[in-house]
């Protein structure tokens, strides 16, 4: 049985950062009126954005993409990280929990895109699919009885951007926060080559009048308190809901070199290193005890760690310690997420070289 | 589904269980967790934290959604279930024994029900 709404609105945002995007749609979400659904469109320039519950530095290298322009954001919802450029729309739903209806909400979706021709499924995960391959991801939140249902829908996303937007360094992440799910994509527009986010949105307004058989107006903004979606996406664009959220996480890099092997393990809690312990079959005990010592406390930025280690191993007193702490080094910002070589980096080497 | 007679629930799905009139487990009941499907994380608030009846003080994470967890009681946390941010999967597997939180300084409650006013809310519900 379908819930009674009685409107059905329409807003779109110009605005292609995310967090006045993300603060626009909490607003809409909590201020959601009696029988009334919400349509929100919207888009992000070079975005990832993780899950309510995910571990920043597991799903994305957060320092390398932010020198990249590259923004993080984080969701209210939960699931797992996604990569937004201006070839992706993506959809709200906002309403009241009693008007809310996910399956309903993705037939809008479904029809929108079959109308350009898309063979489009509805998958067990609330994914929707074209032969068998998602081009929008699905998520939920619920507040205070107001409930969210948002997705991606992948036009013409730059694919290969995606891919190293989200791909991780080597080092071993561990943490109890909640994982991404690794699927095939496939953008619309190898359905529709002639797709823009105009023509998508036509369909998709079209598709909910049909869907809902109301007409859909376009929300009034005046009716939302600015100074809330700016005290809104002030919160989402702070550090300690980005990063923090106090996710503790263990990491472990470990690599074999010619003259022997070395295993890190740290623990981070709050962005910094808790612990630190470091083993190794080749380096004298007191190098191995200093390098433990230097990095706990340390923020997690590995051209920070690596500058630690080198300033720790006492690279004056030996020259093979001197090579040993280098190469370590290396390997901490080839496998975390500092900016590694390749000229981005001053500091520490040249430092070291003096 | 399971309503135990010795505890005490909210409109929001979230059950108490007193062991004096100041201090109560507070967790949520085994309807919440079936709707909500497998639940993949939590979030907990701080032990000293302030608890105030009919608002949110942890939300939880399934693979359908992330959800607020109302407390159904004014007070204080005075201890908090660690195991069950090791372990979400306690919360669908042995609901009533997934505690949250152990409210202490109790002044003030929602409008609670006993177990048979639940069970014939719920079957409203669905």
């Amino acid at each position: 049985m379908y819930a009674m709404i009685s409107a059905i609105k329409v807003i779109r945002s110009e605005d292609t950062a995310p967090y006045g995007n993300i603060a626009l749609e909490r607003v809409l979400t909590r201020h959601a009126e009696e029988g009334e659904c919400v349509l929100f469109l919207w888009q992000n320039r070079n975005t990832v954005v993780i899950g309510r519950n995910q571990n920043a530095w597991e799903e994305c290298r957060v320092k390398r993409f932010r020198e990249n322009q590259g923004f993080l954001a984080r969701r209210l919802s939960g699931g797992g990280a996604v990569y937004h450029d201006l070839g992706n729309l993506n959809f709200s739903f906002l309403a009241r929990k009693a008007d809310f209806d996910p399956a309903r909400q993705s037939e809008v979706i479904l029809r929108a895109v079959r109308k350009l021709g898309v063979p489009a499924e509805r998958t067990g995960r609330n994914d929707l699919e074209a032969e068998d391959r998602k081009f929008s991801g699905n998520a939920f939140y619920e507040e205070r009885g107001r409930c969210c249902h948002h997705g991606t829908l992948m036009m013409h996303v730059d694919l290969d951007r995606m891919e190293e937007a989200l791909t991780v360094p080597r080092a071993k992440l561990a943490s109890r926060g909640v994982s991404s799910v690794r699927a095939r994509v496939v953008n619309l527009r190898e359905y529709c080559p002639a797709l823009t986010r105009e023509i998508l949105e036509e369909r998709l307004t079209e598709a909910f009048a049909e869907v809902y058989g109301l007409r859909a107006e376009m929300l009034d903004r005046s009716r939302l308190d600015e100074e809330e979606i700016r005290r809104e996406a002030a919160f989402l664009a702070s550090e300690e809901w980005i990063l923090g959220r106090r996710i503790p996480f263990s990491a472990a890099l470990e690599r074999r070199f010619p003259w022997g092997g070395v295993r890190l393990e740290l623990s981070v809690k709050d962005g910094r290193v808790a612990e630190a312990a470091c083993w190794s079959d080749a380096m004298d005990a007191e190098m191995i005890r200093k390098i433990g010592e230097a990095l706990a406390g340390c923020i997690w930025d590995g051209d920070v760690l690596a500058e630690h280690v080198l300033r720790a191993a006492g690279t004056e007193e030996s020259e093979d310690r001197g090579r040993m702490a280098l190469e370590i080094a290396r390997m901490i910002r080839e496998e975390t997420d500092g900016l590694g070589e390749g000229g981005e980096t001053h500091g520490a080497e040249e430092n070291a070289a003096v | 589904m399971n309503f135990p007679r010795e505890l005490k629930y909210t409109k929001t799905h979230e059950w108490v269980r007193f062991t004096d009139e100041e201090t109560a487990y507070i967790g949520i009941t085994d309807y919440a967790q079936d709707q909500l499907g497998d639940l993949v994380f939590v979030n907990l608030p701080a032990e000293g934290d302030a608890l105030t009846a009919g608002e949110s003080f942890a939300d939880v994470e399934s693979v359908k959604a992330v959800s607020d967890v109302n407390s159904p009681v004014t007070g204080t946390v005075e201890k908090v279930n660690e195991e069950l941010a090791d372990a979400p999967e306690k919360m669908n597997e042995a609901p009533y024994d997934a505690w949250f939180v152990l409210a202490g300084g109790i002044t003030g409650t929602e409008d609670l029900m006993d177990a048979e006013a639940y069970e014939a809310f719920v079957a409203e519900e669905g």
